[in-house]
């Protein structure tokens, strides 16, 4: 199941990139500086994903005490720190060309740089735990906490005057592009989705052969 | 507005470290645990075929 998984999300990511260069055009107003798009937008949906997985799993854990949950926040919170980073670091360097900066103060920046050092908290507090019915505990409490910044970064760009555009696809109503773009846009969150199910199917089975090799 | 490509091979050429990094590690991890798994396996076969002490002389 895992292996086929990779297979589907390398092929998805193989098609995004053809589309994302061949058949997507050249944007009028950014350039070709705005296939940047292809990739930044996917990550920061699967960041959102992963966490409100980490969100589901965690109150799993807390009610029925079930280990697999608690292996499935823990994947899930990895990878999302891995897609987090990559959101933060494709964002900056498609904000240099077009906003002239690489990094700046905004509410949507500040509140997914936040998101991303909770959830680094949350994988170093599991390491700092020796108990690891403890740590599954305090991380579930944390992983909660933390996954009521998604909320947050999701509606800063309404809510405050930011730098950051507003959402033109996750939002009510039509989405507010051309439907090549759309179609590109949407391709590629399929092929990052199966990534992540890819990332998160294969480290949870990983969590699971290490427990049983310590016990 | 300039293309600035150097900064679109930047960011995808970031993003495919990055994943190719992780997925390594993914597999490195994995063939640790195979090499644990089969290493404990062969010992648990050595010990059962090592005659009892408790048993007849």
């Amino acid at each position: 199941m895992t292996r086929v998984l990779g297979w589907l999300a390398a092929i998805g990511l193989a098609i995004g990139l053809g589309m994302g260069f061949g058949v997507a055009p050249r944007e009028t107003t950014q350039g070709n500086v705005q296939r940047i798009m292809y990739l930044h937008v996917p990550t920061a949906w699967v960041a959102y994903l992963a966490f409100g997985v980490v969100l589901l799993a965690s109150i799993v854990y807390l009610a029925r005490r079930a280990e697999a949950a608690d292996r499935l926040a823990h994947a899930s919170a990895e990878v999302g720190v891995v897609f987090t980073g990559l959101t933060i670091a494709a964002g900056s360097i498609w904000g240099k060309p077009t906003w002239g900066t690489w990094w700046t103060w905004d509410a949507r920046l500040t509140s997914v740089a936040m998101l991303f050092v909770m959830y680094l908290g949350y994988l170093l507090l599991r390491g700092m735990i020796d108990d690891r019915e403890r740590a599954a505990r305090y991380c579930a409490v944390l992983g909660i906490v933390a996954a009521l910044d998604v909320p947050l970064v999701h509606f800063s760009v309404y809510w405050w005057r930011t730098l950051h555009q507003p959402p033109t696809v996750l939002k009510p109503g039509a989405a507010s592009m051309p439907p090549v773009i759309l179609a590109t846009l949407l391709v590629n969150l399929v092929a990052f989705t199966l990534l992540y199910a890819y990332f998160v199917a294969k480290r949870a089975r990983l969590l699971r052969a290490e427990t049983e090799a310590l016990a | 507005m300039a293309d600035h490509w150097e900064f679109v091979i930047a960011a995808y050429g970031l993003a495919a470290i990055v994943f190719g990094a992780y997925w390594r590690r993914l597999c490195h991890k994995e063939r640790e645990l195979n090499a644990l798994k089969s290493t404990s396996r062969s010992e648990s076969t050595m010990r059962s075929r090592q005659p009892s002490t408790t048993g007849r002389a």
